[in-house]
């Protein structure tokens, strides 16, 4: 979809604190018939990703597409990539917040709804991969008949402790950052919404007290979640650098996928913000500067990542392993390389088009980016995942793996559990942070003018 | 009498079992009232028998578990298998089990398929007996297969008495050629009894006696003891054929002559030996065999061989010089026009040679000489198409599909006014029969065979019938007697034919230990002239030489066919090609890329007398004038695993292409192949047919052997200094790992595998099959890598592959059991976890199926439960009632989502464990073996105790040729291979 | 706090409200409650309250997180030592991650928890003196005492220039 950016002339004057409540209030207004119409969209699409899993579970995995020694596909590709969205949420809502960048209070509230859905997204691939998808609580070490806990020595329950605690973390973050604004939205509403609404603020005042220790939690919590984002992607990349798979057991890998996983979060969040933005006219509140910050960071990161590519294919060549020569000579010229060069052009070149002001500013292509990082970062995945394991040790056993409609139609679902909530999310509370974007803006003083 | 109350009960008792199993309710699983003596629950029970899925008579002990039959093994008694069984003979439980089977005796009646009860049935054939008799001599035929001993003789005596000696024993492969050649050589008209064993240069013209050729598991055996590396020496082999196959990948040296001209080659050989004064011969014969050999001169023959001269002389050099060589005729190089002077030449070469007698003894009485022709077979068709025959019976044979369907057998069947099948399927040949009386299969039968001079080998039931069938002699001494015939003095059943002549107590003991071995006769002999007569060039071939020859073998698992309904032995992948399930046709890469054919391309394949589709397997063990197809496929009937599936390509055969000896020729005609432009993917298992230097499978040269030197592999990158510092950290590591169980004394096991034995028989996969359980999961899913084989044959080839100077490496590969296994650590449920003997523990029910470890095991031996293989009513259920009764007790049927994976055969281990333990007696070395290890016709494996430095196992680790598969991933597999040792020329 | 009497002064700028809670302080009010909508520097400042001891909270919390993590991976391996891959049962590089993820988890918990101890929240029922307008772009001083200075309150909130003056 095209949005025709309406960028806010320079004349007009900074919002006064009231009109900010009420601009951003104003988003929670009933939805209209488009609202419902692609609520409608959404949930057909969740039904099918639904049943596609029940299908799969009744059968088994035979379902997908797998094809040994490829036991791993789709599924893990999504998860990683939802993770990896998820991060720059944190990032723009936390390590910003650390940093003191004013640019932050607009976007940071979509940025951190973003990640805990992702990862409420992304936590569902590890348990519907499973060949016993019933037993998934066994990962779990807890006190059971057995005698068994878990292997603590496994990627995968290092996962579950990364996993369950970003989504605690975050979705606390979240929740905590919401207090004010929801106060505020209840001091405006009425009846069972000023209950509810009350409910949800604690009973927030906004008293001296309560900010005065609210400010440091909150200071506290960003401060958790800043070596927390960085831990979480480091362990999910583990899962693959911690095998001895060539193409996945490289030291590179934490902070390459930290920084794919910031890349990739804040195509996304331009991906969301721009209709957004276009649908609530929240042009005075999200401006072009914050588009065009978010850019400088997806071309920092996508540099990162087009480095790490270059280093992963030199060390290939440079550590004169001829397993690793070969996994990368597979992965460029092999069967796979389309998926190998869709990954190299949509992530390492077509970010360079940032470099020029241009770009940067135009929302529209800023949009168009947008989606090619979202797309180049899924086949990122995809590409480290399904080369790597379709081109082993093993001659005698590789093989070629194409997903089969199952596994598209719960990536399809994932999609839309995700919108759905994200959805339901701007309907409920305010997409856009009222009291830290007022924060950001002077203060009215008696001498009228600002100071 | 005693045996058959007990079989009797034991057989309720199973039957109770069965339907407890397959219904999953437990209401009649009832406790034995009066526990028969033989059964004690939990210990399985051995019945010595023999098998019967080939000719060549191999002994057998079944193994039951609560009087059901869970796995067929060899008897280490019996003179022919020495305790170990091919893949076909281990299937023969399918054969059992196959819920294709026929349940009762039927009768073809116009309203098509009738159940009529066994008595009408006697009655109906007594009475059209009667008939056919009463009109005269020869109005009744009796095909059998290759039968022999006590029953044979009964049929024939049977025959007799309703005035007929119209008589086939009947065999797709019953080596006419070579018994003829013998008859014209030597005056003998025998199969002569080959000694791999001490033969110290091998020549094989096309014999493919590791796959199929008379006797594979016997000649496996030898053939290891003699190729397979021991203390510095080893026999050299070298295989001539225009394909190579299984038998020839074992080969030293790789020759392809064109197709036919086999014959003269030898003949080139013999006389080359002659002229460079080589030859064994004295006398006034030298100088009859020098004047025959004359003839051969070594250019002509060298034009028409496209062998080079030089080869020739130094073939002949190399055989005359290691003694005593052996040179063996058979497979293509005794399947065309020209066989029986193929056959001759061998014969010639041998005599010249001096192995007559040595390596090649005659011997009296062989059931192979007692084989009907295929002359005899298509003498039969004309008489049946002439109104000849008024009763046809047929019993373990099923020609309608054996013989080429120009032969025409179907139609000449038709007219014949009763047919009869005595067959334990609807195969083509029953198809057409009237009535249906379906016999014992061999573990339910009752016999008393004599294949090999010296030996009677018995054949016992095992378990009471699974249907309501009957042996085919109870059945036709009872219709004798119905019909008011007296045979074989009025025996009454199979049992009392066999049991002749034995007190009760003689027979126990017989039975239990397989049969009487005694030595066989031997019978000296001499050269006679008649083969001077015959006339020896290339033979001629059909249709339109510009196209290639078509060349026709037996599948080495399917054989004639008569193994195409066995899901265990479609799932074998083909020891060659390595494709599974399908039929195909090998196709030279440049013969290929000439016609712009790839792999699975379909092509229509044209000869003279029909045409079939098939896809193209590019394959470089074909000559480029040469294609090859396997027997086997192309069943119209039979079962719902055979039928409609791949092709028959003795379709594209001439019924009159025969040879001097009246044998059929299997090679004698060119085809056309043309594009269909359709295209399938082969249900291949070879993922790279190359290895790139990664040191997998390696072999080295016999002089480097006898040097100590050895193939080295890519650890050779690491230093000696890194190898201390690993060391030292796997100490520290161990030390912090071994507590509580582990650290108490524990035995290690492990295995070694030689590569210088093992032939890539692949009869250790079928093995594995059975003792564990493992679902066989088709076609579809075998074309996506999803075999659940624990152990697998890979073949690699060596060198260029555009001549034949290349080299085919095979190596077992199953789990390695590593100490630091990868697929360990990453299980996050520790349903993989590595067990205090050592071997990589694989808990089923505890697996939520991360497969993590899968992708984390280098050398990709866990496998996973896509479907739910083991639930009774789920579509992908492959036990279907009565196959569940196969299912080995001792193991779990694993469910959907979960891994599994060798164990070395941990309840094997355990059992042997606890058997010591309540005996109070030590272990001993060997007394534990894997499946695999116990069935491995070449001995390649050793198995044991690790810990214990005096255990074959240990000895065997220590030899020079042993290596680790990526020994640089620092796993420490528990398998070490020894290199396979490649004896060059001369050397 | 129970409803006690007071006065609210609704101001409408920040630095008439900063005034108004000096003037406060300098006559020594003891007792008043300050309510804005957004967090200022300024009325920090003017309040000079001492640093939040929400940070203790995190400490603990922290540290708590970290003995757990450690606690908890190493009894469950010494629970039933299994060997895996050949690596020691004790293994310390797998369990830094399981630690530090601990810490994270609980500290952050602990945190917030202490927050809402220390803050009072929740607190459901009405305060004394707040206005819907306070979360909107109103400040809000609300003084309580004896009805002399609560005279004394409204005439300096008056003078400081509240928009609004009430009882409460």
């Amino acid at each position: 979809m095209a949005t025709i950016a309406t960028p806010v002339p320079a004349s007009a004057p900074e919002p006064t604190y009231a009109e900010t409540n009420r601009d951003v209030i104003a988003t929670l207004r009933p939805p209209g018939r488009k609202y419902f119409a692609g609520m409608a969209f959404i949930l057909v699409g969740l039904a099918f990703g639904a049943f596609c899993w029940g299908y799969q579970l009744r059968y088994g995995l035979g379902v997908t597409g797998y094809t040994p020694p490829i036991f791993w596909g789709t599924y893990i590709t999504t998860f990683v990539f939802w993770v990896g969205i998820a991060h720059s949420g944190t990032l723009i809502s936390a390590i910003l917040l650390l940093f003191r960048s004013g640019w932050r209070t607009a976007v940071y509230r979509t940025a951190e709804a973003m990640t805990v859905f992702a990862v409420m997204t992304a936590g569902l691939f590890p348990v519907l991969h499973l060949g016993r998808a019933w037993y998934a609580y066994w990962v779990f070490p807890y006190p059971n008949f057995r005698g068994v806990w878990s292997n603590f020595r496994s990627p995968l329950v290092w996962d579950v402790f990364a996993i369950s605690t970003y989504l605690t973390v975050s979705s606390t973050f979240l929740l905590m950052g919401l207090i004010p604004d929801v106060a505020a939205v209840r001091d405006q509403a009425a009846g069972w919404r000023r209950k509810l609404y009350g409910l949800v603020s604690f009973g927030w005042k906004g008293s001296d007290r309560e900010w005065r220790h609210f400010g440091k939690m909150y200071l506290y919590l960003a401060g958790f979640a800043t070596p927390l984002v960085l831990s979480v992607h480091s362990v999910v990349s583990w899962d693959f650098a911690m095998a001895i798979v060539p193409g996945w057991h490289a030291t590179i890998f934490a902070p390459y996928f930290v920084a794919g996983a910031i890349f990739s979060g804040c195509g996304m969040v331009i991906t969301i913000l721009v209709p957004l933005r276009k649908a609530f006219h929240l042009e005075r509140y999200i401006q072009v500067r914050h588009f065009e910050s978010l850019a400088k960071v997806c071309l920092l990161t996508a540099s990162i990542v087009a480095y790490a590519y270059a280093t992963e294919f030199f060390m290939a060549w440079y550590s004169g392993n001829p397993f690793e020569r070969a996994s990368f000579y597979n992965r460029a010229f092999g069967q796979y390389w389309w998926a190998t060069w869709i990954m190299l052009t949509c992530n390492a070149f077509i970010p360079q088009l940032l470099w020029f002001r241009k770009v940067r500013t135009s929302i529209r292509a800023l949009f168009v980016i947008s989606i090619f990082i979202n797309i180049g970062m899924w086949f990122e995945r995809f590409v480290i995942i399904v080369t790597g394991l379709s081109h082993e040790y093993e001659p005698w056993q590789w093989s070629y793996y194409l997903p089969r409609w199952p596994e598209l139609g719960i990536l399809i679902g994932s999609f839309c559990w995700f919108s759905m909530w994200f959805l339901l999310f701007i309907k409920f509370f305010p997409a856009v942070a009222i009291a830290e974007v007022k924060e950001a803006l002077p203060a009215p003083v008696r001498a009228g003018g600002h100071r | 009498m005693k045996r058959r109350r007990f079989l009797q009960v034991a057989g309720a008792a199973g039957a109770g079992l069965a339907a407890g199993c397959s219904s999953g309710s437990t209401d009649r699983l009832l406790p034995y009232v009066t526990p028969p003596e033989d059964i004690v629950p939990g210990i399985p029970t051995f019945y010595a028998s023999t098998c019967r899925e080939c000719p060549a008579g191999c002994g057998i002990h079944v193994k039951t578990r609560e009087a059901r039959a869970i796995k067929v093994e060899g008897n280490p008694a019996h003179p022919v298998s020495r305790g170990r069984l091919c893949a076909r003979g281990q299937a023969s439980l399918q054969g059992l089990y196959d819920p294709d089977r026929i349940r009762g005796p039927f009768r073809h009646t116009a309203r098509g398929l009738e159940p009529v009860t066994w008595d009408a049935a006697i009655a109906q054939l007594a009475e059209a007996l009667g008939a056919a008799a009463a009109s005269g001599p020869d109005r009744v035929a009796l095909v059998t297969g290759a039968d022999s001993g006590a029953l044979d003789g009964f049929y024939d005596e049977w025959l007799r008495a309703f005035r007929s000696t119209r008589r086939l024993r009947y065999e797709t492969f019953a080596y006419e050629p070579l018994r003829e050649a013998s008859r014209l050589a030597f005056g003998v008209a025998s199969v002569p009894e080959f000694d791999f064993a001490s033969a110290r240069y091998l020549l094989s013209f096309g014999a493919d006696f590791l796959e199929t050729w008379i006797s594979p598991v016997q000649y496996t055996r030898e053939f290891a003891e003699a190729h397979g590396f021991r203390d510095g020496g080893m026999a050299r082999f070298v295989a001539v054929e225009p394909r190579r196959g299984l038998t020839a990948f074992n080969a030293d040296e790789w020759i392809a002559p064109r197709p036919g001209t086999e014959g003269l080659l030898a003949l080139a050989l013999a006389a080359s030996v002659v002229r460079q004064g080589r030859a064994h011969l004295v006398g006034a014969e030298a100088d009859r065999v020098r004047g025959f050999l004359g003839r051969f001169g070594t250019q002509s023959v060298a034009e028409a061989t496209g062998v080079d001269e030089a080869v020739v002389d130094r073939l002949a050099r190399e055989f005359t010089a290691a003694q005593p060589s052996l040179a063996v005729g058979g497979g293509v190089a005794h399947q065309h026009r020209a066989a029986t002077q193929t056959a001759v030449a061998v014969h010639l070469l041998n005599y010249v040679a001096g192995n007559v007698g040595r390596t090649v003894r005659f011997q009296t009485g062989r059931a192979l000489d007692k084989l009907s022709r295929y002359s005899d077979a298509t003498a039969l068709v004309t008489a049946m198409a002439g109104g000849k025959v008024d009763v046809a019976l047929v019993h373990d044979a099923n020609p309608a599909f054996t013989l080429p369907r120009a032969a025409g057998f179907a139609d000449a069947f038709r007219k014949v006014g009763l047919k009869v099948a005595f067959a334990s399927h609807f195969d083509e040949t029953a198809a057409l029969c009237d009535l249906i009386l379906p016999d014992h299969t061999p573990l339910e039968q009752w016999g008393a065979l004599e294949t090999v001079a010296g030996t009677r080998s018995f054949v016992q039931p095992a378990m009471t019938p699974v249907f309501d069938t009957r042996q085919t002699a109870d059945v036709l001494a009872a219709v004798a007697q119905k019909a008011g015939k007296r045979v074989a003095a009025g025996a009454a059943s199979a049992r009392d034919l066999v049991a002749k002549g034995l007190a009760p107590a003689a027979l126990e003991q017989t039975l239990q230990h397989g049969g009487q071995f005694g030595p066989a006769q031997q019978r000296s002999v001499y050269l006679v002239s008649d083969f001077a007569r015959m006339a020896y060039q290339p033979p001629a071939f059909d249709g339109d030489a510009a196209g290639p020859v078509l060349v026709v073998y037996p599948s080495a698992s399917l054989f004639d066919g008569r193994g195409a309904n066995k899901g265990w032995l479609q799932e074998l992948p083909d020891v060659a090609t390595k494709i599974a399930w399908q039929s195909w046709i090998e196709v030279h890469p440049d013969t290929a890329r000439a016609l712009g054919l790839g792999t699975g391309d379909v092509v229509t394949v044209t000869s003279p007398h029909g045409s079939v589709e098939a896809p193209v397997h590019v394959y470089p063990g074909v000559r480029r004038d040469v294609v090859a197809m396997p027997i086997g496929q192309g069943h119209r009937e039979y079962g719902r695993t055979a039928k409609g599936r791949g092709v028959n390509p003795l379709d594209l055969l001439g019924a009159d292409a025969t040879d001097a000896s009246g044998a059929l020729a299997f090679c004698s005609t060119h085809v056309k192949i043309q594009k269909t432009g359709r295209s399938v993917q082969l249900a291949s298992t070879e993922g790279s047919a190359r290895q790139l230097g990664r040191g997998v499978a390696r072999a080295v040269s016999l002089a480097a052997a006898r040097q100590g030197e050895v193939e080295e592999g890519p650890e050779a990158t690491i230093t000696d200094a890194e190898r201390t510092a690993i060391a030292a950290a796997a100490a520290s590591q161990r030390q912090r790992a071994y507590i509580g169980e582990y650290a108490k004394p524990q035995p290690k096991w492990e295995m070694t595998v030689d590569l210088s034995r093992c032939t890539g028989c692949s009869a250790c996969m079928t093995a594995c099959y059975a003792e564990n359980n493992i679902p066989v999961v088709g076609e579809e899913q075998t074309v996506r890598h999803r075999g659940m084989a624990w152990i697998r044959l890979e073949r690699y080839f060596e060198g260029d592959t555009s001549g034949t100077d290349w080299q085919v490496r095979q190596i077992p590969m199953l789990c390695q059991q590593c100490e630091n296994a990868p697929c360990e650590p990453v299980c996050p449920v520790y349903a993989s976890y590595h067990t205090p003997d050592g071997l990589n523990g694989q808990v089923y029910n505890r697996c939520v199926g991360t497969r993590y470890c899968a992708n984390n095991c280098p050398y990709k031996v866990r496998y996973f439960n896509w479907w739910d293989y083991g639930t009774v009513g789920d579509p992908y259920f492959a036990f279907s009632e009565p196959l569940n009764w196969q299912l080995n007790p001792d193991v779990t049927v694993r469910t959907k989502g979960v891994m599994e994976k060798c164990t070395f055969c941990i309840q094997r281990i355990r059992f042997a464990q606890n058997d010591a333990k309540v005996r109070g007696r030590e272990l001993v070395d060997g007394e534990i073996t894997p499946a695999c290890v116990q069935t491995c016709p070449a001995d390649a494996f050793v198995f044991g105790d690790a810990h214990d430095p005096d255990s074959r196992v240990s000895r065997s680790k220590a030899d020079a040729r042993g290596y680790n598969v990526f020994d640089m991933l620092n796993a420490r597999p528990g398998i070490t291979y020894l290199e396979r040792v490649i004896r060059g020329e001369g050397a | 706090m129970s409803a006690r009497t007071g006065v609210v002064g609704v101001f409408g700028q920040l630095d008439a409200t900063v005034t108004a809670i000096e003037t406060l302080k300098a006559r020594g009010y003891a007792n008043y409650r300050v309510y804005s909508p957004v967090p200022r520097p300024e009325l920090a400042e003017a309040l000079a309250k001492r640093e939040s001891p929400v940070r203790l909270f995190t400490l603990f919390g922290a540290l708590s997180g970290t003995a757990f993590g450690f606690f908890y991976a190493i009894a469950t391996s010494l629970d039933w030592p299994l060997i895996t891959g050949g690596k020691p049962i004790i293994a310390w590089p797998p369990f830094i991650v399981i630690g530090f993820e601990t810490t994270i988890l609980i500290g952050a918990l602990v945190t917030v928890a202490g927050m809402f101890l220390l803050a009072g929240l929740p607190k459901l029922g009405r305060a004394p003196g707040y206005d819907p307008r306070f979360s909107n772009d109103k400040f809000g001083v609300v003084a309580f005492g004896g009805p002399a200075q609560l005279a004394e309150a409204r005439e300096i909130f008056g003078h400081c220039g509240a928009e609004e003056v009430r009882d409460v």
